[in-house]
C-alpha cells in the first residue's frame, strides 16, 4: 500500500462518523445481485425448457436475519395465543365434532403441500440464475418449513387437547389408506416437484398459491371459526401472511421467462395443464371439506369458487400477467362446471369408502339437506334420496352389516379412478362432468374422467404410471387393509374412521367390517 | 337455530352457536392416546416437540428406506424419473428418517435464535459506532484485508450456500431436508454479514469502499482464493449426489478452509490490528459452524457410518470422498497462504511459525472430529507442509 494512501486512510479514521448507526436489511440486500459469478458449470441441475433471466429482481428484499426477525414476531403472537388464552378457555373442546374431523384431513394434507413446497422451492432456488430471484425462492423454502411445522402444530394441538385425538395423532401414518390420498399427492406433492422447474413453479406458485391458497387458507378460517375452531384461524392466517411473497415469486417466475421464446410456445399450455391438475382435486375436495365437514355453513362453495378462482384469479391475476402473453386457461370453463357438482359427487364416494379414512364422516342432516337443495337445486333427487336410503339401511350402525359401497355395487355403479389426477369418480352416478374413457397401454388399462387429464397422459404416459388404490388392494378384504394401514384406535380394534359423529352412536370395529366380507376389486378388470 | 352463519359470527363466542356445538361434543374424549406421532422411535427417551412437528411429514413410499407410504409417485419428471429416488445418492441407509438436528430446532426455534442475533447485532453496531471504536483499526487491515479479502471470502460462503439448493430438493428425508435448508440459510447469512460489515464500515469511514467489485475480482481472478473458488464451484455445481455435496462442503472444505480463514485468520488476527468489529460477525459464523457441525456429524457419523446394514459400505464411501476432496481443500489453503504477504507482519502472529501453529489447530481438530470417526488415515504434518509451501 502506498504511503499516501495509508496516510489518507489514517486521516479518514479521524473523520469518522460518530453517530450511532447500524445497517439495515435493504442496505445489504442491494448488493445481493452481485454475489454470484460466472463459471463454466454454473447452470441448474434441473432442466427447464425456459430460460430464466439473469437480472430478475425480487420485491421483498429480505436478508436471512431480517427474515428470521419477521417470522419470529409472527410466531410469538401465534403460539402465544394458542398456548395461552385458547388453552385456558379449553378452545379445542368447543369445536363442532364434524369440524374436529375435517381438520384431521385439512391440516395434514396441507402439511404435505407445505412440505413438498420446501423441495419445490429448493429446485427453483437452484434453477434461477439471478441471486435476487434465488433469494425470493430461498425465503419461500424457509417459509414452507414454517408452514409444515404449523400445520403439524394444529394436529398436535387437537390431539393433545381435543375431543377425538385419533387421526390427529397419527395422520402421517394412516393417511395413505383412503381414496383421497393419492390425488392429494398429485397436486400437493409430485405436481410441485417433478417436472420442468418452471412447470413446477406454475403448479405451486401461479396456480396452487395464487389461485387456491385463498379458498384453502382464508376460507377455511371462516368455516373454522363459524364451527367454533379458533386454533385454525390463528395458525392459518399467520401462514397466509407469508403467501404474498410466494405469489410474488410466481409472478417473478413468469417475468423472468417472459422474454424467452419458449414462453410464447409453451407457457399457456403449461399453465392450462397446471390449472387443470390443481383444480381437478381442489375444487371437489375443498368444497366437500367445507360443506360436508361442517355443521354451520358460511356460504355455498360454488360462490366462493366463482369469486376467488374464476373472477379473482382467472380474471384479475391472470389479467395482470396478460402483458407477458399469459392467457386465461382453456380448461377454466370446464372447471367452472365442476365447481357446482363435483364436490357432491366426491362426498358420495368418500362416504361410501368411509372405513378407509382417518377421520369420521357424517351424512347430511335434514336441515343440511334443505340447505343443499336451496343452494344446489336438484341435490335431493340425486344425493339426498340415496343418503336417506343408506341411513334407513343402518349405514351408521355397526350391527347393520351395511356399507354404502354395497349400494354402488348392487346398483351397478362402478367407481373408477382417474389415472392422471387419482381422483375417484362414478361415471354412471354423478352430476359432475365426469365421463369414462379407458385406454390401454403396455398391456395395462387406464381410466380417465376428463379430456384434459387424458391429453396429458396421451402425450407423456410415463409420467403417470402410479397404481391406484383399487389396483393396490385388489383381492384383499377391507378389514385387513385397514389393519395393515394402522387405521385403528389405541384399543387396537375400534376404527379411527366412523360413518357418523353422533355422540350417542356406536363405534365400528375391525370385526364389524370383517363380518361384511368386503373384498376389493379392480373395476378395470371387468371391462 | 339456523345452520347458516352470517356476519362473521364465531362459534366460540356466539352463545347460540356455542350451545349447539357443546351439545354435540361427546361427554368423554373418544381417544386416550393424545401423543401425536406416538408410533415413532424418538432419538431420546420420549418424543420431543421437534420430532412431533417434523418427523414423517414427508410422504415417503416404503421402497425408500424408512418410509411409511406405499406405491409409486403420482407424477414424474419428463421421461419418467421419479420424484425422489434411492439413486439420488451413492450412500445407503436403512432409514432416511433417522437424522435429527442435535439442537432439535424446528422452524420457530431456528428463527427465534437468528432474530435475537439480528436484534443484538443492531444494538451492538449502534454502540460500536457511537463509541468511535473504528478508529483503532489498522487502515491497511481495514481497507485491504476487510475491504477486499474478507469481501472475497463472502463469495466462498455464498457459493457454499447455493450448494444446498439441489440437496434441499433431492434429499430423502424430512428432518434432513429441514436441516439442509437451515444450514444453507446460515451460509448466505454469513455472506450477508460480511457485506453488512463492509457497508457499516463505509458508513463510518468516508473512504471505505463497500462495493463488491474489488472483492469479486479478487475471488474470480486473484490467486489467493483460486483453489477455494475452484473447489466451491465443484461442490456447488459439479456435484449431483446430495450427500456428496454435504460431505464435501461440510465435512472437508468448510472445517478446514472455512475454519482456517474465519477462525485462524480473521478472528485471531483482527485483535492484533485493532479490529474488534470483525470478531463480532465472525463469532456468529462460528456459532453457525458449530451448529452445522452437529447436524452434519449426525447425518454422516451418527446415522450413515453406523447404519445397521450399510455402515461399512458408507464408511468406505466417505473415505473415498475424503480422498477426492481433501487434496483440493489443501490446495485451496495453500493458495490462501498468499494473503500473509499482503498484511503488515507481526512477529509471533503472522510469521511462519504462527501460521503453522494455526494450521496445526485446524488440521488436528479436523482429524479428531471428522477423519478419525470414519477411520480416515491422514498425515496432518504432511498436509500442513504442503499448505505452507504456499507461504511467500
Ligand atoms: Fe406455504
Ligand atoms: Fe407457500
Amino acid at each position: 500500500m502506498a504511503i499516501s494512501l495509508a496516510t489518507k486512510a489514517a486521516t479518514d479514521s479521524l473523520e469518522i462518523n460518530r453517530a450511532p448507526v447500524s445497517v439495515g436489511a435493504q442496505e445489504v440486500h442491494k448488493w445481493l445481485q452481485s454475489f454470484t459469478w460466472d463459471f463454466d458449470k454454473n447452470r441448474t441441475k434441473y432442466s427447464t425448457k425456459y430460460k430464466m433471466a439473469n437480472d430478475t429482481k425480487e420485491q421483498f428484499k429480505l436478508i436471512a436475519k431480517e427474515y428470521a426477525r419477521m417470522e419470529s414476531v409472527k410466531d410469538e403472537r401465534q403460539f402465544g395465543s394458542l398456548q395461552d388464552v385458547l388453552t385456558r378457555v379449553d378452545a379445542a373442546n368447543r369445536v363442532h365434532p364434524k369440524w374436529n374431523e375435517s381438520m384431521k384431513v385439512i391440516s395434514n394434507f396441507l402439511e404435505v403441500g407445505e412440505y413438498n413446497a420446501i423441495a419445490a422451492t429448493g429446485m427453483l432456488w437452484d434453477s434461477a440464475t439471478a441471486p435476487e430471484q434465488k433469494n425470493g425462492y430461498l425465503g419461500q423454502v424457509l417459509d414452507e418449513i414454517r408452514h409444515t411445522n404449523q400445520c403439524g402444530y394444529i394436529n398436535y394441538y387437537f390431539a393433545k387437547q381435543g375431543q377425538d385425538a385419533a387421526g390427529h395423532n397419527d395422520a402421517r401414518r394412516t393417511r395413505a389408506i383412503g381414496p383421497l390420498w393419492k390425488g392429494m399427492k398429485r397436486v400437493f406433492s409430485d405436481g410441485f416437484i417433478s417436472g420442468d422447474a418452471v412447470e413446477c413453479s406454475i403448479n405451486l406458485q401461479l396456480v396452487g398459491e395464487a389461485c387456491f391458497t385463498n379458498p384453502l387458507i382464508v376460507a377455511v378460517t371462516e368455516w373454522a371459526s363459524a364451527n367454533g375452531d379458533e386454533m385454525t384461524p390463528t395458525v392459518f392466517l399467520s401462514i397466509e401472511t407469508d403467501e404474498l411473497r410466494h405469489m410474488a415469486n410466481g409472478y417473478q417466475t413468469v417475468v423472468s421467462i417472459a422474454n424467452d421464446e419458449a414462453a410464447s410456445k409453451y407457457l399457456n399450455t403449461d399453465l392450462n395443464n397446471a390449472f387443470w391438475t390443481q383444480q381437478k382435486y381442489f375444487t371437489p375436495v375443498l368444497g366437500m371439506m367445507f360443506e360436508y365437514g361442517s355443521h354451520f355453513k358460511v356460504e355455498p362453495w360454488v360462490k366462493t369458487w366463482n369469486r376467488w378462482v374464476y373472477e379473482d384469479w382467472g380474471g384479475i391475476w391472470i389479467g395482470r400477467l396478460g402483458k407477458y402473453g399469459v392467457e386465461s386457461p382453456a380448461s377454466l370453463r370446464d372447471a367452472k362446471k365442476d365447481a357446482y357438482w363435483a364436490h357432491h359427487d366426491l362426498f358420495m364416494i368418500a362416504y361410501a369408502l368411509w372405513p378407509t379414512g382417518f377421520f369420521r364422516l357424517t351424512l347430511p342432516t335434514a336441515e343440511e339437506a334443505e340447505w343443499y337443495e336451496a343452494n344446489y337445486p336438484g341435490w335431493y333427487d340425486m344425493y339426498g334420496k340415496v343418503y336417506e336410503e343408506w341411513r334407513a339401511r343402518g349405514c351408521e350402525d355397526p350391527n347393520s352389516g351395511f356399507l354404502p359401497l354395497q349400494w354402488f355395487i348392487e346398483n351397478n355403479h362402478p367407481i373408477y379412478i382417474d389415472r392422471v389426477s387419482q381422483v375417484p369418480f362414478c361415471p354412471s352416478y354423478s352430476k359432475g362432468a365426469s365421463t369414462l374413457r379407458v385406454l390401454e397401454f403396455n398391456g395395462k388399462k387406464h381410466s380417465f374422467s376428463d379430456q384434459w387429464g387424458e391429453r396429458m397422459w396421451l402425450s407423456e404416459p410415463e409420467r403417470y404410471e402410479c397404481q391406484n388404490i383399487f389396483e393396490q388392494y385388489e383381492g384383499r378384504e377391507l378389514s385387513e387393509v385397514i389393519a395393515e394401514g394402522h387405521g385403528v384406535r389405541s384399543d387396537g380394534f375400534t376404527l379411527i374412521a366412523q360413518p357418523h359423529t353422533s355422540k350417542d352412536g356406536r363405534l365400528w370395529t375391525l370385526d364389524d367390517i370383517k363380518k361384511i366380507g368386503c373384498v376389493f376389486a379392480d373395476p378395470l378388470k371387468s371391462l | 337455530m339456523s345452520i347458516v352463519v352470517s356476519g362473521g359470527k364465531r362459534g366460540l363466542t356466539d352463545p347460540k352457536i356455542a350451545a349447539v356445538i357443546l351439545a354435540a361434543i361427546p361427554d368423554q374424549p373418544l381417544e386416550t392416546q393424545r401423543k401425536m406421532n406416538y408410533f415413532m422411535t424418538p432419538r431420546g427417551k420420549r418424543i420431543n416437540e421437534y420430532e412431533t412437528l417434523c418427523c414423517y411429514t414427508q410422504p415417503t413410499p416404503d421402497w425408500i428406506p424408512g418410509g411409511l407410504d406405499w406405491g409409486d409417485w403420482t407424477q414424474k419428471f419428463h421421461g419418467g424419473r421419479p420424484s425422489w429416488s434411492n439413486e439420488s445418492t451413492e450412500m445407503h441407509s436403512s432409514d432416511w428418517h433417522k437424522h435429527r438436528d442435535p439442537a432439535f430446532r424446528w422452524h420457530a426455534l431456528y428463527v427465534k435464535d437468528k432474530a435475537e442475533e439480528w436484534r443484538y447485532t443492531d444494538r451492538f453496531l449502534k454502540a460500536y459506532s457511537a463509541d468511535g471504536h473504528v478508529r483503532s483499526i489498522d487502515p491497511i487491515w481495514r481497507d485491504e484485508v476487510l475491504g477486499d479479502y474478507l469481501g472475497a471470502f463472502g463469495f466462498s460462503e455464498y457459493g457454499l450456500f447455493n450448494s444446498h439448493s439441489s440437496a434441499t430438493r433431492d434429499c430423502l428425508g424430512d428432518t434432513l431436508r429441514m436441516s439442509i435448508a437451515m444450514i444453507g440459510l446460515d451460509k448466505v447469512d454469513n455472506a450477508q454479514m460480511i457485506q453488512a460489515e463492509r457497508t457499516f464500515l463505509a458508513k463510518l469511514v468516508p473512504s471505505f469502499n463497500e462495493s463488491t467489485d474489488v472483492p469479486k475480482k479478487e475471488w474470480t481472478e486473484g490467486s489467493i482464493y483460486k483453489g477455494a473458488r475452484e473447489t466451491v464451484e465443484e461442490i456447488w455445481q459439479g456435484t449431483y449426489d446430495w450427500n456428496e455435496i454435504l460431505f464435501s462442503g461440510h465435512m472437508i472444505y468448510d472445517p478446514l478452509f472455512g475454519q482456517f480463514v474465519r477462525r485462524e485468520f480473521f478472528l485471531r488476527l483482527s485483535a492484533y490490528y485493532g479490529d474488534n468489529l470483525t470478531p463480532f460477525f465472525i463469532n456468529q459464523m462460528q456459532l453457525y459452524h458449530s451448529q452445522t457441525k452437529g447436524i452434519t456429524k449426525d447425518m454422516f457419523h451418527t446415522c450413515l457410518a453406523v447404519d445397521e446394514n450399510f455402515g461399512d459400505y458408507n464408511v468406505s464411501l466417505m473415505n473415498m470422498w475424503s480422498d477426492k476432496w481433501l487434496p483440493r481443500t489443501v490446495n485451496a489453503l495453500k493458495d490462501f497462504m498468499g494473503i500473509f504477504a499482503k498484511i503488515p507482519t507481526i512477529a509471533g502472529v503472522t510469521d511462519k511459525a504462527a501460521v503453522e501453529a494455526a494450521l496445526g489447530r485446524v488440521f488436528e481438530d479436523w482429524k479428531r472430529d471428522y477423519a478419525d470417526p470414519i477411520g480416515y488415515k491422514v498425515d496432518t504434518a504432511a498436509l500442513i507442509k504442503t499448505v505452507l509451501s504456499g507461504l511467500k
